[in-house]
């Protein structure tokens, strides 16, 4: 399992305070840490002897807020007589990041974004927050209670797309250098590293394939992509689903994936003010309701919209779902309409009941 | 903003021209193309451009009173600066046109963006066979583009107006604008329909150009949509599986065929 150009080193999990220490003299340091009200959250640590790091429970935001925040100001304007209008780019200095603790969910999910922010054309304000981006990332050797990244091709281990990739092998990490990045850190520090041979290799091997057996749901995902390309979805399904959805809009700014965003202007005076670029989310009623009232998207449609967006369009775009598997969704929906509902219910046969497991 | 032609009650044509002269060249939106338009503290809107590139200097936008930003624009005077940036999305296929009998059949504001076709064909060295414009409104006194409309029929174009209720004087069909379609007898080896209007009007007309004859490639249309970004990323314009800002939004009907839109009933 182990990807052939990656460098494979370990460093002893006593000597990953001094690494990041030394990193954070160039770099802020984003990482899972547990707040004094027991959650689990991705955080800016600015001392790290006041945290503890949790790399094993699943965090509850993603990385997505620190590339595509949930409120950022794209420029700010002046207004010059009646209707002139000027426009500066908004002047934020994102420091270089080093994001530490991610998941391969999370990590696949920023690929994601590398593809949604580039692809039409390259989105300035993502890109001045991913450009210093260096992501470590960490393999799940224990899978959560709803995660499903086996089913979206995204997890539980991760061969591409950060540029360390950490395994816990208990005493130790390790350390996989997939990116340029990556090997920078261990040529610029050695002495955190010694190298990793065949042993690790084979213990590697071992945690992958008892990762891999430790999910405790089986989410039929590639069956519901197929049912959506062919086209066999009963509306009814749609109906029930759409009548569960309570529109809080939970799911789409919990999930990784989810980028669809508004962009509005906020006055701060007469002649003065920002345009803003917010969250989303393709299931709020007004989300398609044009000047004048008319709403293309009848209600009910909404959440169609939402699962054939990521599991249709998304694939026939980009050869994968638009969804990671992190199962953040399936924890904030308390309506009934998550995407392991959605996914049972359009698998399973007509006739029969549906619901989680 | 050079000059504002009052429509109706309810739309007015600006036109603008840019403040540095050498953007009037630069900036060459195709027919079809849309354009963000903001003013301050209103935000954007996608307007379509309702000038062809035929006629450089002044860009002409057709804006229906509907929101926020469109009720600003018919505040503005002449001289007033406005923001744009684009153009936008999928123009309509000139190229396709010459030699064929042209049906403009629209409704209300959807005439705007297909006054730049029209008068794109009235300017090109390979005009069209023929051009007849259906044009449905509401009341008389709601019919807009009447110079356009006057311009047209002097210039040979075969204009036919209806409205959905008659007011004294008028002498004109009253019903929809499907009723004028009734009439035709196009040679259907060598005709396209280009369709605008709102959705029950369209999906009427769809079903009347097809009874006619007309297959799905013969029909092209440009979609309304919400829309923030204008480049494919907000995602408020979605279509089923489309966007309207990247993947139109002029389409031919063939490409509409089976997804789930309102304007086609599924």
């Amino acid at each position: 399992m182990t990807h052939p150009a990656n460098d494979l080193h370990l460093i002893k999990k006593d000597h990953l305070t001094g690494l990041l220490r030394k990193l954070m003299k160039t770099h802020r340091l984003v990482a899972p840490v547990r707040n004094r009200h027991g959650d689990v959250l991705f955080t800016a640590i600015h001392d790290l002897d006041a945290v503890s790091f949790e790399l094993t429970e699943p965090p509850q935001n993603s990385l997505k807020e620190f590339f595509l925040p949930q409120e950022e100001v794209l420029y700010t304007y002046k207004v010059t007589g009646k209707t002139g209008y000027s426009f500066q780019p908004s002047s934020v200095e994102v420091p270089a990041t080093v994001y530490f603790g991610a998941h391969p969910c999370d990590i696949s999910s920023l690929l994601y974004m590398d593809v949604i922010f580039t692809r039409n054309r390259r989105d300035p304000f993502y890109l001045r927050r991913r450009r210093g981006s260096l992501i470590i990332g960490i393999n799940c050797n224990q899978p959560a209670e709803n995660c499903f990244c086996n089913a979206t091709g995204s997890g539980p281990f991760l061969e591409l797309g950060s540029d360390l990739q950490l395994t816990d092998l208990d005493d130790r990490f390790l350390v996989e250098a997939g990116r340029a990045g990556g090997r920078a850190v261990i040529a610029e520090w050695p002495a955190f590293f010694s190298p990793a041979g065949e042993k690790e290799q084979a213990l590697r091997y071992q945690a992958f394939l008892e990762a891999r057996g430790g999910f405790q749901r089986q989410v039929p995902i590639e069956q519901a992509i197929r049912r959506l390309r062919e086209g066999t979805v009963p509306d009814e399904i749609w109906a029930e689903l759409s009548l569960r959805c309570q529109d809080c809009g939970g799911c789409a700014y919990l999930c990784p994936t989810c980028t669809c965003f508004t962009i509005t202007d906020r006055p701060l005076a007469q002649e003065s003010g920002e345009r803003i670029r917010a969250w989303d989310a393709c299931t709020f009623a007004g989300f398609t309701a044009m000047a004048g009232g008319h709403n293309p998207v009848p209600s009910g449609e909404a959440l169609r919209q939402r699962f054939t967006h990521k599991f249709r369009d998304d694939v026939k775009v980009n050869g994968r779902p638009g969804c990671v598997g992190c199962g953040r969704c399936v924890g904030a929906c308390f309506g009934g309409s998550d995407v392991i509902r959605f996914a049972k219910q359009v698998t399973e046969e007509r006739g029969k009941g549906a619901g989680h497991d | 903003m050079q000059e504002i032609i009052v429509e109706n009650s309810q739309i007015r044509t600006f036109v603008l021209t840019f403040c540095e002269p050498e953007e009037n060249v630069a900036f060459s939106p195709q027919p079809g193309q849309f354009v963000m338009v903001s003013l301050p503290h209103c935000g954007e809107a996608p307007i379509s451009v309702s000038s062809p590139p035929t006629r450089p200097g002044t860009i002409h936008l057709s804006v229906r009173k509907a929101g926020k930003l469109t009720n600003a624009m018919h505040e503005l005077k002449p001289g007033d600066p406005v923001n744009l940036r684009g153009p936008y999305g999928r123009s309509f296929p000139m190229e396709e046109l010459p030699e064929k009998n042209l049906f403009f059949v629209a409704g209300g504001i959807g005439l705007a963006p297909l006054r730049a076709v029209i008068n794109h064909c009235l300017d090109s060295g390979k005009p069209p066979r023929s051009i007849t414009v259906l044009y449905g409104s509401r009341t008389p006194s709601d019919i807009a583009f009447k110079n356009d409309l006057q311009l047209w029929q002097n210039l040979g174009v075969n204009c036919f107006l209806t409205v959905d209720a008659a007011e004294p004087g008028w002498h004109g069909p009253v019903g929809l604008v499907t009723g004028l379609l009734e009439g035709l007898n196009p040679d259907l080896s060598r005709s396209m329909a280009l369709v605008c209007g709102p959705p029950q009007m369209f999906k009427a007309v769809l079903s009347r150009l097809t009874a006619l004859g007309f297959g799905d490639e013969q029909i092209l249309t440009t979609m309304e949509r919400h829309m923030k970004c204008g480049v494919g990323l907000c995602r408020h314009c979605h279509m089923d599986g489309k966007l309207a800002c990247m993947d139109g939004p002029v389409f031919y009907l063939s490409e509409l065929r089976g997804l789930k839109l309102t304007e086609l009933d599924r």
